[in-house]
C-alpha cells in the first residue's frame, strides 16, 4: 500500500508518503503556489518520484479554509434568522477584551446588514414551536437574496440545536429558490446553544464554502486526471480526516488542519515508544505551538476564535487544544522606550526574514541569536544549501541591543534566546499545570524547524527529564497526516439535571447521532465511538466534558457519571462540591473510523557515533564557548549514543544538546533524550 | 470640605541591586500570568454570570504596603483601583504579625472598600519561608449579599448600607485554615442565593491558593531578594514608560464637564461631573473636586477608579497593570465629593457614573492628543437587564441577568464600535438569547441595533441597542438607571451627540410602549420590556463624511434616509444611489451653518 500526505502551508508544500512493500518513505517539497493551488499538488506528486495511479490513499491538509477567511475572499453570503435577531450577528456579546483600549475593534460580520433576512418563526428553548414558519418572509428573503446574487446563504434560527424543524424546512425552500446557491444551515454545522456563536461558525462555512468546496471537488477531478484511483481525505482541525464529500459541507472543519498534524504524529510516535503522555512542541518562524497529548489522545477544545479572542470570528467546532504564542525563529529582538529586552511577537518572517538569511532583513532575531551562539552552523544550514551571514548576525545584535544594553554580542545573543525560551516554557505551561498536568509527567517531542533547537532549554526549564526528536521533524505536520484516523464530531444541546436526567431519551439522541456519524464513515468497519457529556454545577456556565460509556446511559448510572465528574473538577481546579446539584448541558459524540495502522521501518545499527567536526559553541555562559561535537542524524544508527554538548544536524533543522544530556537512537529512528537536570 | 486627599507616593525605594535583563523580563511576564491565571480559575468555576460572564471580578497580587504587584486583565476595568487600600486597613486591623497562613479574610465594608456590598473581596496572606510578602486578592461581585443587592446590585434609592445588605468588615472566615462556622452560618442565612455566593466564595479562595502556588514557584526558582528588586524595578519602568507618553502632550490645563440627570432621588437635579487635568512635564493630576459633594442616594462611591481608568488608557492600554502604572499620576478627590464618600452614604451603585468621569477626562484631553481621542460614548454600564421571581412550576428563584452595550464614538480615523460596554467594562459579555431563555421563564423578542441611535460625524458613532423581552412568569423588573439626556454622548470636532437609553414597558392588553423607572416593579405574565442603550457621538464635520459611507449606512439600514440628508447633507435616491447635484448643493447650503457638537476646547 501506497499512503501519501499533502500539507500545504504558507511557503512550502509538504509531501511524505510510504510504501509499505518497500518499508520506503518518499519526500518532496515544492513552493506553494496560492493561485494555482491543485496544480502545486499534482507538480509535487510528480516530484516525488510517484506514479499517481500507485497512490492507495492520499490526505491533504491546506490552509486554504483559514486563509480564505483572514483575507476575507469569501462568497458573497446571505444570512436568514429568527424574527428580533438581524442583528445578533453583528452585537456578538458586546464585549471589548481589551479592557483599556478606546480604540478597540469588534468582530466583522460577514454578511453585510442588507443581506440578512428575519423570518417570522420561533422555537422555544424546550424545543416547542412558538410561532410556526412563515413561508411568505421566507420566500421574499429568498427572493431578495436571489435578486442579490449571492453565492452562499447560512440560516440561523434560535433554538435550532434543539428542534431543527424550521431550519430543514427553510433549507428545503432555500435550495428550491436558489438552487445554485451554497447552503449551511446552523443545525447541521453545531447543535449547540449560544445563537451568535453558531451563527458565526455557520456563517463562515458558508462564507468559505463556495472557494473551499470548489477546491476540494476541483482536487479529487484532478486527481483523477492523473490516474489516481485511492482515497481521498481531507485533515480536518479535530486531528482527524474526513472524505471530500464530507468537506464540501463542512469546509469550516478543516480552519486548523495544518499545526494539528503534528500533534497527531506526536501522540502516534509517543504511543509506538510507550509513552502515552506527551507534549507536542512545534516552532517555526512566526510562533510556537503547544499541545497536550494524554493516554495516546490529543486534548479537545470546544472551538475558537480566528484572528484572536478581542476581535475575531468564533468558529466553535471541536479541534485540537493549542497553545500558540508569538515566538519563531524569526521573531525580532527589540528594546522598548524604558531600556527592556523583548522578543517578538513582531516577526521577519520568510521575507527579508533574520539578518543572517542576507534577504534585507535588519532586525535581530531568534534565528539570528542562535547563529551567533554557534547553535545553528552558517555553512550547514537546509543542508548547505543556503549560507547563513554570522558576521552580519552578530554586528545586527551588538548594534541593536548589545550596545544600548552595554552587554557583549554574545551575552545579548543569549539574553534573546532565553527570552524567547521563557515565552515558549509559558505556552507549555498553558497546556499542562494551567489544565491540572504537572509537566514533569509528560515527554516533550519537538517539531519545525526551530523546535529541536530550543527544546532542551524548555525542558530544562519545566523540569521535564526527557525529549524526543522524532523523525522528520521539519516535515512533521505532513507526517502526522499520513498516520491519522477519519474522525467526525457531533454535539447536541440537551439541557437537564443530571438527577432527573432521562436517560432513555439521552440514549435516543445518542443512537441519531451515532446513524448520522457512520452514515458518511469510510472506515466504519473499524470505528469506535467516544461519547463525553458536558456538566457543570446548577449556576455555573463552563461546563467540563465528562467521558461516558454508553452503557452507563443505559443503566442510567448517575451516580457513576457524578464521580467521573467530580473527580475530574477537583483534578482540574484542585477543589470540588459532592453534595452540589450538577447538571447536564451538551452530549458529545466523537466517532473515530480507524485507518490501518502504518509499520514504519526500523532503522539499522551502525555503531558508534562519528561526529563529523567540532564547532564552538556557547550555552550557559556567555564567557566561554564550548566545543561540541556535531553530527549527521543520517548517520546515527539505532542504538547510538551522542553525549551533549553536541549537535545533531539534518535537512531541515538542528538539535542541540546541552552539556550533560545523553541522546539515544531508538530502533524506530527517533532521538530519545534524557535532559540533564537543571542544578 | 475636607482637605484634598492625595494619592500616596511610591514607597521608600527597596535596595536594588543590578537585575540581568533576562530575570527582569522573565519576571515582568509571570507576575501578570499569575493573576491571568488565577483569573481563568475563577472564572470557570464561578457560579453567577457576573463573574462568568460580566467578568465583574478582578485578581491580584498587593504587597503589605498596598502597593499592586500584578492584576488580572480583562474583566471590569474599574476594578483597576482601590484594591491597595484595603489591605493597608487589614494591615492596621491586624498588625504585620498578626496574619498567619491558612488565614482568609473576607470584607465589603465601604467605610475603606468604597464600593457596593456585592463586591465581597477575599483575601490571603502570602508568606515565603515564614516572612509575609504579599496578600492574594480577588474581588468579585456576588449575585446576593441580602437587602436590596439582588442582580446587579440595589439601586439609587437604598437609603444606608443596612438596607442594601450584610455588611463585612475585614473578618477572618478562616483562621489558620479552621473555618469560623458562626461566620459562615451569619453569611449563608443572611443572603438569597447562599448556594451561589458561597460557592463564589469558595472560587476566590482556590483562586487565591492557586496564586501562592505559582508564587511559591517563583520565589524557589529565583530567590526572595531578586523577585523583591524586580518588583521594584518592575514599578520604576512602568513609571517611566508613562512618564514618556505624558511627556510628549503640551504642557497645560485641560478641563471638561459633564452631567447626569439627577442621582436617583432627587429627580430633576443634575450630578455635575467637572474635571480638571494638569499636564506638566511627564506628569499628570486630574483633579475631581468640580464633581458634585456626596449624594444621599446610592451612586457614592470612594474610588480612584474614574481617573485611573482614564489615566491608563491614555498611557498604556494594553501593557499589564501594576503600582508604576499610576505613580505619575495624581489624584485630588476631597473628602465629602460624590467619589470619596464618607460611611456610611449610600454606595449601592458605587459605578453608575464612573463611565462618565472616565469619559470626561478624556474629552478634556481633546486637544492635547487630538489623534487619540475617540468622541462620546453611551457612558453608562450598559442597559441592565434584571428580571427576577420565582418560578411557579418549580418553585425555584431566578434573576435574568444581562447586559447590553451601546454605541461608541467616533474616532480620528474611523466610525465608533456599536452595541459594546462602557469604558469600564472590558471583557464584559451579553448573555446570549438562548442561555437566557434556556434558563429562565422569559423569551427574548429582540436584541437590535437602533437605526439613527449614532452621533453624526465625518466618522459617525456606534448604535445603540434595543433589547425586548417578554416574560412567560409574573415577575418583578429592575428598571435602575443612570441617565444622560442632558447630556448625551457628545460629539467632537463638530460631531453631534449620540441618542440616550431608556426603559420602556408594555403591560398585557396595552398596545404602546412607554418609557418607565423604578426598582422592584411587579408586572403581569406576557408584560413586554424594552432596554434601549445609547448611540455614541460623531467625530468631526458630518458634512465632510464621504457620501460613499452615508450611502452604505442607509443601505445598511444605520441611518435614515432623512438623517442623510439632514444631519450629512447626502440625498439618497430609493435605489441606494447618491443624487450628487442634489448633495452638492444641499452641502453648500449647509456649510458654515452651526453643527451642536462639543469640540475639543471647551466643556459643555
Amino acid at each position: 500500500m501506497i499512503v501519501v500526505a499533502i500539507d500545504i502551508g504558507g511557503t512550502f508544500t509538504d509531501l511524505i508518503g510510504f510504501d509499505d512493500r518497500a518499508k520506503r518513505f518518499v519526500e518532496a517539497k515544492s513552493l506553494t503556489t496560492p493561485a494555482h493551488l491543485v496544480q502545486g499538488i499534482i507538480d509535487c506528486i510528480r516530484k516525488s518520484g510517484l506514479a499517481a495511479s500507485a497512490i492507495d490513499e492520499l490526505i491533504h491538509g491546506s490552509t486554504i479554509a483559514i486563509n480564505t477567511l483572514i483575507e476575507r475572499k469569501g462568497a458573497k453570503t446571505g444570512l436568514i434568522v429568527t424574527k428580533g435577531t438581524r442583528d445578533v450577528y453583528a452585537i456578538g456579546r458586546g464585549n471589548r477584551p481589551e479592557a483599556y483600549n478606546l480604540l478597540f475593534h469588534r468582530h466583522r460580520p460577514l454578511v453585510p446588514r442588507h443581506l440578512t433576512f428575519e423570518v417570522d418563526e420561533r422555537i422555544q428553548a424546550g424545543g416547542a414551536v412558538h410561532r410556526v414558519l412563515d413561508h411568505a418572509s421566507l420566500k421574499a428573503a429568498c427572493a431578495a437574496l436571489k435578486a442579490e446574487g449571492v453565492e452562499a446563504v447560512a440560516v440561523c434560527f434560535l433554538h435550532s440545536y434543539v428542534n431543527p424543524d424550521h431550519e430543514r424546512l427553510a433549507g428545503e425552500a432555500i435550495r428550491a429558490a436558489l438552487p445554485d446557491t451554497y447552503l449551511s444551515l446552523s443545525h447541521e454545522i453545531l447543535r449547540e446553544y449560544r445563537e451568535f456563536e453558531r451563527t458565526s461558525t455557520t456563517a463562515v462555512n458558508a462564507y468559505i464554502g463556495p472557494k473551499v468546496g470548489g477546491y476540494v471537488k476541483s482536487l479529487n477531478a484532478n486527481l483523477g486526471g492523473t490516474g489516481f484511483r485511492g482515497d481521498l481525505s481531507i485533515m480536518r482541525s479535530n486531528g482527524g480526516v474526513m472524505t471530500p464529500e464530507v468537506a464540501q459541507e463542512r469546509p469550516v472543519a478543516m480552519m486548523e488542519s495544518g499545526p494539528v498534524g503534528g500533534i497527531i504524529a506526536s501522540a502516534r510516535v509517543g504511543q509506538a515508544l510507550g509513552l502515552p503522555n506527551v507534549i507536542s512542541f512545534d516552532m517555526g518562524g512566526t510562533t510556537a505551538k503547544a499541545s497536550l497529548v494524554r493516554d495516546g489522545e490529543p486534548t479537545m477544545a470546544p472551538g475558537y476564535y480566528v484572528g484572536g479572542y478581542a476581535s475575531g470570528d468564533p468558529v466553535m467546532v471541536p479541534m485540537i487544544d493549542v497553545v500558540e504564542v508569538g515566538a519563531g525563529g524569526g521573531s525580532i529582538a527589540w528594546i522598548d522606550d524604558i531600556g527592556a529586552l523583548k522578543v517578538g511577537p513582531q516577526s521577519a518572517g520568510a521575507d527579508p526574514g533574520p539578518i543572517a538569511y542576507r534577504g534585507g532583513g535588519t532586525e535581530p532575531t531568534i534565528t539570528d541569536a542562535n547563529v551567533v551562539l554557534g547553535r545553528l552552523d552558517p555553512d550547514n544550514f537546509l543542508g548547505g544549501q543556503m549560507k547563513l551571514d554570522a558576521a552580519a548576525a552578530t554586528d545586527g545584535i551588538k548594534k541593536k541591543i548589545a550596545d544600548p544594553l552595554g552587554m557583549t554580542a554574545i551575552a545579548a545573543a543569549q539574553a534573546i534566546v532565553e527570552i524567547g525560551i521563557n515565552k515558549m516554557s509559558l505556552a507549555v505551561r498553558e497546556v499542562s499545570v494551567e489544565k491540572g498536568y504537572d509537566p514533569r509527567d509528560f515527554t516533550l517531542v519537538a517539531s519545525g524547524g526551530a523546535g529541536p533547537l530550543h527544546v532542551l532549554a524548555i525542558a530544562r526549564e519545566l523540569h521535564i527529564p526527557q525529549v524526543i526528536v522524532p523523525l522528520f521533524p521539519s516535515h512533521f505536520s505532513a507526517l502526522g497526516m499520513l498516520l491519522a484516523d477519519e474522525r467526525h464530531d457531533f454535539i447536541r444541546t440537551s439541557y437537564a439535571d443530571l438527577a432527573s436526567l432521562d436517560f432513555e431519551q439521552l440514549v435516543t439522541v445518542h443512537e441519531e447521532m451515532a446513524k448520522e456519524a457512520m452514515a458518511g464513515l469510510r472506515h466504519a468497519k473499524n470505528a469506535e465511538l467516544q461519547v463525553h457529556l458536558d456538566i457543570r454545577y446548577v449556576g455555573q456556565e463552563f461546563a467540563l466534558s465528562v467521558p461516558v460509556t454508553l452503557a452507563q446511559l443505559k443503566k442510567a448510572d448517575h451516580r457513576a457519571i457524578r464521580l467521573a465528574f467530580d473527580r475530574l473538577y477537583e483534578h482540574r481546579y484542585a477543589h470540588s462540591s459532592p453534595d452540589e446539584a450538577v447538571e447536564m448541558v451538551n452530549i458529545r459524540l466523537a466517532v473515530v473510523g480507524k485507518r490501518p495502522r502504518l509499520k514504519f521501518p526500523a532503522l539499522k545499527a551502525t555503531g558508534k557515533a562519528k561526529p563529523v567536526r567540532t564547532r564552538k559553541v556557547y550555552f550557559d555562559d556567555p564567557r566561554k564557548a564550548s566545543v561540541a561535537p556535531v553530527y549527521k542524524r543520517a548517520s546515527l544508527g539505532a542504538g547510538a549514543k551522542v553525549a551533549g554538548p553536541a549537535l545533531i544536524e539534518e535537512h531541515g533543522t538542528t538539535t542541540v544538546l546541552f552539556p550533560g544530556d545523553i541522546c539515544k537512537v531508538a530502533a524506530s529512528g527517533e532521538l530519545i533524550i534524557a535532559v540533564k537536570a537543571a542544578t | 470640605m475636607s482637605k484634598p486627599i492625595k494619592k500616596p507616593k511610591g514607597k521608600a525605594k527597596r535596595s536594588v541591586k543590578a537585575l540581568d535583563a533576562v530575570t527582569l523580563e522573565v519576571i515582568r511576564n509571570a507576575l501578570p500570568a499569575v493573576a491571568n491565571e488565577m483569573a481563568a480559575d475563577l472564572q470557570r468555576t464561578s457560579y453567577n454570570m457576573m463573574i462568568y460572564e460580566v467578568r465583574d471580578f478582578c485578581t491580584a497580587l498587593i504587597d503589605p504596603n498596598g502597593e499592586l504587584i500584578s492584576q488580572n486583565v480583562g474583566g471590569v476595568s474599574h476594578f483597576v483601583a482601590d484594591l491597595g487600600v484595603l489591605i493597608v486597613d487589614g494591615m492596621k486591623r491586624y498588625g504585620a504579625k498578626g496574619f498567619k497562613p491558612g488565614d482568609v479574610i473576607i470584607t465589603n465594608h465601604q467605610a475603606v472598600a468604597g464600593q457596593h456590598l456585592n463586591n465581597v473581596v477575599i483575601y490571603m496572606p502570602y508568606f515565603y519561608k515564614g516572612e509575609l510578602l504579599m496578600f492574594n486578592m480577588v474581588r468579585a461581585h456576588w449575585i446576593d449579599i441580602g437587602g436590596t443587592s439582588t442582580g446587579f446590585g440595589a439601586g439609587p434609592q437604598v437609603a444606608d448600607p443596612w438596607f442594601e445588605g450584610l455588611q463585612l468588615d475585614q473578618l477572618k472566615i478562616y483562621e489558620g485554615g479552621i473555618l469560623n462556622e458562626t461566620l459562615y452560618r451569619v453569611i449563608k442565612d443572611n443572603i438569597r442565593f447562599p448556594e451561589s455566593s458561597l460557592g463564589d466564595m469558595k472560587s476566590q479562595m482556590a483562586a487565591c491558593r492557586l496564586g501562592g502556588r505559582r508564587m511559591d514557584e517563583l520565589f524557589d526558582k529565583y530567590g526572595r531578594d531578586t523577585i523583591l528588586a524586580a518588583i521594584e524595578q518592575i514599578f520604576r519602568e512602568t513609571e517611566q514608560k508613562c512618564r514618556n507618553v505624558v511627556a510628549k502632550l503640551p504642557d497645560g490645563v485641560y478641563e471638561a464637564s459633564a452631567s447626569i440627570d439627577d442621582d436617583g432621588v432627587r429627580k430633576g437635579e443634575p450630578v455635575p461631573i467637572h474635571v480638571k487635568v494638569t499636564v506638566k512635564g511627564g506628569g499628570m493630576t486630574i483633579d475631581l473636586s468640580g464633581c458634585s459633594l456626596e449624594r444621599k442616594a446610592g451612586i457614592n462611591s470612594r474610588t480612584l477608579a474614574g481617573a485611573r481608568v482614564a489615566y491608563k488608557a491614555l498611557t498604556g492600554p494594553l501593557d499589564p497593570v501594576n503600582e508604576g502604572s499610576f505613580r505619575a499620576l495624581d489624584v485630588i478627590i476631597p473628602e465629602g465629593n460624590i467619589m470619596m464618600a464618607r460611611f456610611p452614604a449610600p454606595m449601592a451603585g458605587w459605578s453608575a457614573i464612573v463611565p462618565t468621569v472616565v469619559d470626561t477626562i478624556v474629552a478634556a484631553l481633546a486637544k492635547a492628543m487630538p489623534g487619540k481621542v475617540p468622541a462620546g460614548h453611551h457612558g453608562l454600564l450598559g442597559g441592565a437587564v434584571v428580571f427576577f421571581g420565582m418560578h411557579p412550576k418549580t418553585n425555584k428563584r431566578f434573576v435574568v441577568q444581562s447586559l447590553e452595550g451601546g454605541g461608541w464614538g467616533g474616532r480620528p480615523y474611523e466610525d465608533g464600535e456599536s452595541g459594546t460596554v462602557s469604558v469600564c467594562q472590558g471583557d464584559v459579555r451579553n448573555g446570549s438569547i438562548e442561555g437566557i431563555e434556556l434558563k429562565c421563564p422569559v423569551m427574548v423578542e429582540s436584541r437590535a441595533l437602533r437605526r439613527d441611535s449614532c452621533g453624526a460625524g465625518k466618522h459617525r458613532g456606534g448604535l445603540g441597542i434595543d433589547m425586548e423581552v417578554s416574560n412567560l412568569v409574573e415577575g418583578h423588573w429592575n428598571f435602575e438607571q443612570t441617565r444622560r439626556t442632558k447630556c448625551p454622548p457628545w460629539g467632537l470636532w463638530n460631531g453631534t451627540a449620540g441618542d440616550t437609553g431608556a426603559y420602556l414597558l408594555k403591560l398585557p392588553g396595552e398596545s404602546v410602549f412607554r418609557e418607565t423607572s423604578g426598582a422592584r416593579l411587579p408586572v403581569p405574565v406576557g408584560a413586554h420590556a424594552i432596554v434601549r442603550t445609547g448611540g455614541g457621538g460623531g467625530w468631526g464635520n458630518p458634512l465632510e463624511r464621504d457620501p460613499e459611507r452615508v450611502r452604505s449606512d442607509v443601505r445598511e439600514d444605520l441611518i435614515s434616509r432623512e438623517a442623510a440628508r439632514d444631519l450629512y447633507g447626502v440625498v439618497v435616491g430609493s435605489d441606494f444611489s447618491i443624487d450628487r447635484a442634489a448633495t452638492a448643493e444641499l452641502r453648500k447650503q449647509r456649510q458654515g451653518t452651526d453643527q451642536s457638537g462639543r469640540n475639543g476646547e471647551r466643556g459643555s
